[in-house]
């Protein structure tokens, strides 16, 4: 066995965040370790990668036991971790960010020969890239691979990808994929940490379940399926979301020919129009950073717009303020909930109350006590855990943070609601949770704009699919006929089909 | 229980820093071989010895209170209003040249200077909140550069134009007040006026209006974060504006009270040279910006700064020892803000792993 960790216990104070945790690798594995947040996957493997000590048991690497005191000493034994958000320093070129650490050098830095050394490297595991081309050029799949290059280069066996797919669009990450198997066949073995199942079925060996820090089984990919893993994940079975078939009402939100001119003549929105009617929910799928975040901001009035028209409910809203534009009829699930969405020095009393303040008021006056009540019903509706109305934000989880803000903006009660990543980052049983509310409101005749760059998730909830490439809608298709290679051509810039 | 313990700790930092600067004081006492117990039981008495003193420290402590309560709304709504001296100069100026020069009864002359008082502070305040949002002049700046506007132009009113000639003084100063429409004082013989009674009323409204209101809780959301406030449909621009008129307004009617209250005439200088602005300012540092707190926080600053006078009268130590003091507090209170911001820098990255 090339790595077994044994009895694994951490804890910290009260909390425990591994308890008794068996885990073991294999010479050309992938093994796919997967759980909610919190389950303790990346506790796992900051303690095998050295960043962290393991409360109790031991860890062994060709039958001897090792210990690693810090990342150094767990790369000198061969094991290299590339992080959720890369470490790479964009000025730099490939070949420099590849070989840092380790530099060729004679008296100075051998840049020549860092180059040629990457080179090989490449030619080696069949990476192509180039390596005198600057991080900053290189698209976030390239980075990716500049990552994984750099753990290669330090001579690592084993391989811990945190997340790896997070950042990546559709193809990029199944090209990152790809790279793995080929890898793996190579000798090199993996470990992958994640929560999207179905990657997991397509590139994993093995898989390691975690829950609440316990290992809930540890199975072959070939014999077990996604709805296993999620019930050994969440613990229970999650129930099928149904969807009614509806027919979609009155238009309830239109845009009409929006655009806003970008620094460098290239424009951020360019002539976007669509619709969202009632009982409909329009999914906007597209990798982040192409004209979505512009387009939510101008329907809610954060920004303004060059040309164009929106209407909301008939009423032209362009321009309008925010709050006369949440006042026409608009809720909205921002797509940065920290950035937007709450301020966390307010306690979850004060967040909840959020719009909401200007419907609950006598002669300027908050009424306390019904605004008390209102988030009540949100902390038992959507089951957030805060210790009470006081808690500071700062001090709630991101997933309780993101089913506040939900809670709030589908209490707003209005006819159209903006939902931008509703899920980002929060665990399935809030995301199962979140979608479930999000299609009762579309039951209840809501017009909802779904912006999200997970396509399951766009997949899953929408009636209508829109597909946006740099500020354009690249192409359309009502869900019944979306397929994940159609959206994830758009996605890509591919030529919309005839 | 969690609320108990928010309390406690946020009566902590600036106790501490109390006891520090106290600390502080009694090494520089040391220094220049002063007895400490001696120099603080006279600084004690000064402030607080007997009820003449006392009120006296109340009456200083007013100006402190409303300036303090002023910066204390921009401040919650997330901006620095360091303009407090020169709202408060034109306060004082305004209401000054209201009640020598104002038709009318005395009472309306006396309500108007004040209003005119903090109309004008406030007016001088929102400007520098329109330089901000017009043309994106930066807040710190402009409140603190337009002090040196009040004060000179203040300055040259009182030494030329409006220049008292009647007495025997040179002093650059207008005309006194006609005693009917001065602020009554709370007891004969004190210097105690109705301006503190006002300075603790305000205290309190704006306490329960920053609590209870639904302005209130715009202000704090918009302090808290900006985007967040924008995001609910809270407007910015126009709520600066309001706060910084507000604050401003606080400031102006300092100057007000302590024309009608204490000195019933402009002197040039009787707000730079007890520097009550920057006392404030400190007050509401010192609370973390409530109310009340700054109530308290006033009085305290105000003591120390009567409490040397009564230090210098007794003991050969000089009065800068409440200097010293002050400043130690002042160090100590950043020290606290530097914290604070560090913390919440901190706190930014940690969210992922909180889960």
């Amino acid at each position: 066995m090339l790595l077994q960790m044994n009895q694994i216990t951490k804890t910290y104070g009260t909390l425990t965040a591994n308890a008794k945790v068996d885990f073991t690798l294999r010479e050309g594995e992938i093994h796919a370790l997967v759980g909610e947040n919190g389950a303790g996957k990346t506790t796992l493997m900051r303690m095998l990668y050295g960043m962290e000590q393991p409360t109790s048991g031991t860890i062994h690497m060709h039958d001897k036991t090792v210990a690693f005191a810090n990342p150094t000493d767990a790369i000198r034994h061969g094991i290299g971790m590339v992080h959720q958000h890369f470490m790479l320093f964009p000025s730099f070129t490939v070949a420099e960010n590849i070989v840092i650490g380790n530099e060729p050098h004679g008296v100075k830095f051998d840049r020549k020969k860092a180059a040629l050394q990457v080179e090989a490297l490449c030619a080696t595991y069949k990476l192509p890239i180039d390596p005198l081309k600057k991080v900053a050029d290189c698209p976030l799949g390239m980075q990716q691979r500049v990552e994984i290059l750099k753990v290669l280069y330090q001579g690592a066996d084993i391989i811990i990808l945190d997340e790896p797919t997070g950042v990546l669009t559709p193809l990029e990450a199944k090209e990152l994929l790809a790279i793995m198997k080929s890898l793996a066949a190579q000798g090199k073995s993996f470990i992958i940490i994640t929560h999207k199942l179905h990657e997991v079925m397509e590139v994993a060996d093995r898989i390691t379940v975690l829950r609440d820090g316990k290992v809930t089984g540890t199975l072959d990919a070939a014999a077990t399926n996604v709805e296993e893993l999620s019930r050994l994940m969440v613990g229970r079975e999650l129930a099928k979301t149904e969807r009614s078939v509806l027919s979609p009402g009155a238009t309830v939100l239109e845009v009409k020919g929006v655009s806003i001119a970008g620094k460098k003549g290239k424009p951020v929105l360019d002539r976007v129009s669509f619709q969202v009617k009632a009982g409909e929910i329009v999914g906007i799928a597209g990798i982040s950073g192409n004209g979505q975040s512009e387009l939510l901001q101008s329907i809610s009035g954060l920004t303004t717009i060059d040309q164009g028209e929106i209407r909301l409910l008939g009423k032209d809203v362009a321009g309008r303020s925010v709050r006369e534009i949440r006042e026409s009829g608009l809720s909205h699930i921002p797509e940065d909930r920290y950035q937007w969405g709450a301020a966390k020095e307010g306690t979850v009393l004060e967040n909840g109350t959020m719009g909401h303040h200007r419907t609950n008021r006598r002669y300027g006056l908050l009424q306390g006590k019904a605004l008390r009540a209102m988030v009540d019903r949100f902390i038992q509706q959507f089951e957030i855990k805060a210790r009470s109305q006081e808690t500071k934000v700062k001090f709630l989880s991101g997933g309780n943070v993101q089913k506040l803000i939900v809670a709030r903006e589908i209490a707003q009660n209005k006819p159209f609601l903006i939902a931008a990543e509703p899920t980002r980052g929060v665990d399935i049983g809030a995301m199962e949770l979140i979608h479930d509310e999000l299609l009762k409101k579309r039951d209840e005749q809501g017009a909802i704009l779904l912006v999200s760059s997970e396509l399951t998730e766009i997949l899953k909830l929408s009636d209508r699919i829109l597909v946006m490439y740099e500020g354009r809608i690249a192409g359309e298709l009502p869900a019944s006929e979306a397929t994940e290679e159609q959206i994830s051509l758009w996605m890509a810039g591919g030529e919309a089909h005839a | 229980m969690l609320k108990g313990k928010a309390s406690i700790s946020a009566w902590l930092q600036p106790l501490l820093a109390i006891l520090i600067g106290l600390i502080g004081g009694a090494i520089a006492i040391l220094l220049i071989g002063g007895s400490v117990f001696d120099t603080y039981a006279q600084m004690w008495k000064g402030a607080f010895g007997n009820f003449y003193f006392f009120t006296n420290t109340l009456t200083r402590a007013t100006p402190l209170l409303l300036v303090g309560l002023g910066v204390s709304i921009a401040f919650r709504a997330g901006f620095f209003n360091m303009g407090s001296e020169g709202q408060m100069i034109l306060g004082a100026f305004t209401s000054a040249l209201i009640a020598l020069y104002f038709p009318g009864t005395p009472l309306f002359k006396l309500l108007a200077a004040m209003l005119g008082g903090i109309l004008v502070g406030g007016l001088w305040s929102a400007f520098a909140g329109w330089l901000d949002a017009r043309f994106r002049m930066n807040l710190i700046i402009t409140t603190l550069l337009l002090n040196y506007i009040a004060s000179l132009f203040a300055g040259y009113m009182v030494a030329y134009p409006l220049k008292d000639k009647t007495g025997s003084a040179a002093l650059a100063q207008t005309m006194m007040v006609d005693k009917s429409v001065w602020l009554p004082k709370l007891f004969p013989g004190m210097s105690i006026h109705a301006g503190f009674i006002i300075a603790i009323v305000l205290a309190v409204a704006l306490f329960l209006f920053i609590k209870y209101s639904s302005g209130g809780y715009e202000i704090r959301m918009l302090g808290y974060n900006p985007l967040f406030a924008a995001y609910g449909g809270v407007n910015r621009g126009r709520l600066m504006l309001y706060s910084m008129f507000a604050s401003g307004g606080f400031a102006g009617l300092a100057g007000a009270v302590e024309v009608l209250g204490m000195q019933y005439r402009y002197t040039d200088g009787m707000v730079t040279n007890p520097g009550y602005a920057w006392s404030g300012i400190m007050a509401t540092l010192l609370s973390g910006a409530h109310p009340l707190g700054t109530a308290v926080a006033s009085v305290l600053l105000a003591a120390l700064q009567t409490g040397g006078m009564g230090v210098e009268r007794n003991t050969s130590i000089p009065l800068e020892i409440s200097s010293v003091i002050q400043s130690l507090l002042i160090l100590f209170i950043t020290a606290k803000f530097g914290l604070g911001l560090w913390k919440r820098r901190k706190g930014g990255n940690s969210d992922a792993a909180s889960s």
